[in-house]
């Protein structure tokens, strides 16, 4: 289980670690968007635009209709939640940890016996 | 080099020294390592602090008694200054690195990252923490990390 989630985790940041992706999925956060829609702010060719979206859409990132003519993108927020959950949790683990560090280390200092004893 | 996932930075009031030897003695490590509501009993941390050597460690959920362990493989010690091992369990390269800055001050730099190719490009690496957390601010629903 753990080495799905990782998989997916590295897809998902392999996937974010272009600025003109990481832009798409910006737009696709405020709603769905045609390959057109999202061609426009860019100085890309649909066929180049059409590859940055087969890379989110192979991480899982984001998906496109397969009945609507235009295939509007789609964006998967819970996928790109699991990212950023990543993070934070990263975050506050090192965090915490470093809180306790901290207040060990004072106590360490406070009673420098301590340290010798153990 | 490898891309920087995550980096974190902390000063601590103690010696390099001191600092370095809580990250690498079981008998320190024990009283930090797990997060807030996990403990990380002495009997189960294993640090053999060389290029090579193993460090592993067991977090033992207070609440339910959950277990968690992780597994890490050494890949420079250079004390005081410098720390670098490889996790098992989640594939991330992590680096310590340990600053004297004088007065009893030390910081204390993280660096994680994980290796997919895609990210071995510098420039792709330099705008992903920030759009991530631009991205943080963005979603309004997001829900809390697991533990």
């Amino acid at each position: 289980m753990t080495t799905t989630v990782e998989q997916r985790l590295d897809a998902t940041f392999a996937a974010l670690a272009d600025p003109t992706r990481r832009a798409i999925v910006t737009r696709l956060t405020a709603g769905d968007a045609t390959v057109k829609e999202l061609a426009e702010p860019f100085d890309l060719s649909l066929p180049g635009i059409s590859k940055h979206l087969k890379v989110l859409e192979r991480s899982g990132l984001i998906t496109r209709s397969r009945q609507a003519q235009f295939r509007p993108c789609h964006l998967e927020r819970d996928q790109l939640d699991a990212a950023v959950d990543w993070i934070e949790a990263n975050r506050r683990l090192w965090s915490q940890r470093f809180d306790q560090l901290d207040v060990h280390l004072r106590t360490l200092q406070a009673n420098p016996n301590g340290e010798n004893d153990a | 080099m490898p891309e920087h996932v995550l980096n974190f930075t902390r000063v601590f009031d103690a010696p390099r020294d001191l600092v370095f030897r809580c990250m690498v003695e079981p008998h320190h490590l024990t009283r930090f390592w797990g997060p807030i509501g996990t403990s990380t009993p002495l009997d189960q941390i294993s640090v053999d602090a060389r290029p090579g050597g193993t460090f592993a460690t067991v977090m033992v959920n207070d609440s339910d008694g959950s277990r968690y362990a992780t597994s890490a493989t050494y890949v420079e010690v250079r004390a005081p200054e410098r720390l670098s091992w490889l996790e098992g369990h989640s594939g991330m390269a992590v680096t310590v690195t340990f600053t004297d800055l004088g007065d009893n001050r030390t910081q204390v730099d993280i660096e994680q990252s994980n290796v997919p190719e895609q990210l071995l490009d510098p420039r792709a690496q330099a705008g992903f923490l920030t759009s991530l957390d631009r991205f943080a601010s963005h979603l309004a629903t997001l829900t809390v990390a697991q533990r």
